[in-house]
């Protein structure tokens, strides 16, 4: 019985563990505020109306998290993006995706896009 | 310069101005065809990238320019991702603007 119950205990922090995610959940509302500076570009509802730049509204909030941090760290080579990025902190691009990826999308995987679909 | 010159003029550069733009254009039906690799992970909903973790982009729907600048950095190594690196360097920049136009144009699936 003890050992069933150690069991139980340990199997409910593996539980626990792994359903917490990778990259700790940011604050849209926060975000929202931190994000005004991408707005110019990004737009407000994150869909970017000048093709150039990339519709933000719906992608997958650890993927801007990773891209924020490339252009960051210099994985990702851009001179505009490396000078919006400067000052963000950690908490700050976990805002700002949180506040991103929450919005109404426009886009999709590739699911039933390709030939053969 | 005579007007008969001038008109000349006028009609040679209008020829010219329809004829880039037509060449800048990609052809979203063979863009159909050539995503038929990205698929293998763009096309898998929540599929995630390895060392480190984080889901691969959605694609469809995004503009069109943006996914023409996204393959030549990674063509160039302006971004350094090993997988789409790879990718890339197998475009030509008439298979970008072909694949561009066609995520582009896709509407979310409802």
């Amino acid at each position: 019985m003890k050992r069933a119950l150690a069991l139980l205990s340990f199997g409910t922090a593996l539980a626990f563990l792994a359903s917490t995610p990778l990259l700790a959940e940011g604050n849209p509302a926060t975000g929202k505020t931190k994000a005004a500076a991408c707005f110019a570009c990004h737009g407000a509802d994150g869909n970017a109306i000048d093709p150039q730049y990339p519709r933000l509204a719906g992608q997958y909030n650890e993927y801007i998290q990773q891209a924020l941090h490339e252009y960051k760290d210099g994985r990702r080579n851009n001179p505009i993006m490396k000078g919006m990025v400067a000052t963000l902190s950690d908490q700050d691009i976990e805002d700002i995706a949180a506040y991103f990826s929450s919005l109404p999308s426009k886009l999709d995987t590739l699911k039933g896009h390709t030939q053969g679909d | 310069m005579t007007r008969l010159q001038w008109l000349g003029l006028a009609a040679v550069s209008c020829l010219f101005a329809v004829g880039t733009s037509a060449q800048a254009a990609g052809d979203k039906a063979n863009g159909r065809k050539l995503i038929y690799t990205c698929a293998g992970c763009h096309g898998v909903p929540g599929y995630t990238n390895a060392y480190p973790q984080y889901p691969v982009p959605k694609l469809a729907g995004q503009n069109e320019q943006y996914i023409i600048s996204a393959l030549h950095e990674y063509k160039s190594g302006d971004r350094t991702h090993p997988t789409m690196m790879a990718q890339a360097q197998s475009l030509s920049e008439q298979n970008i603007e072909d694949i561009a136009a066609y995520l582009s144009s896709l509407k979310p699936a409802q």
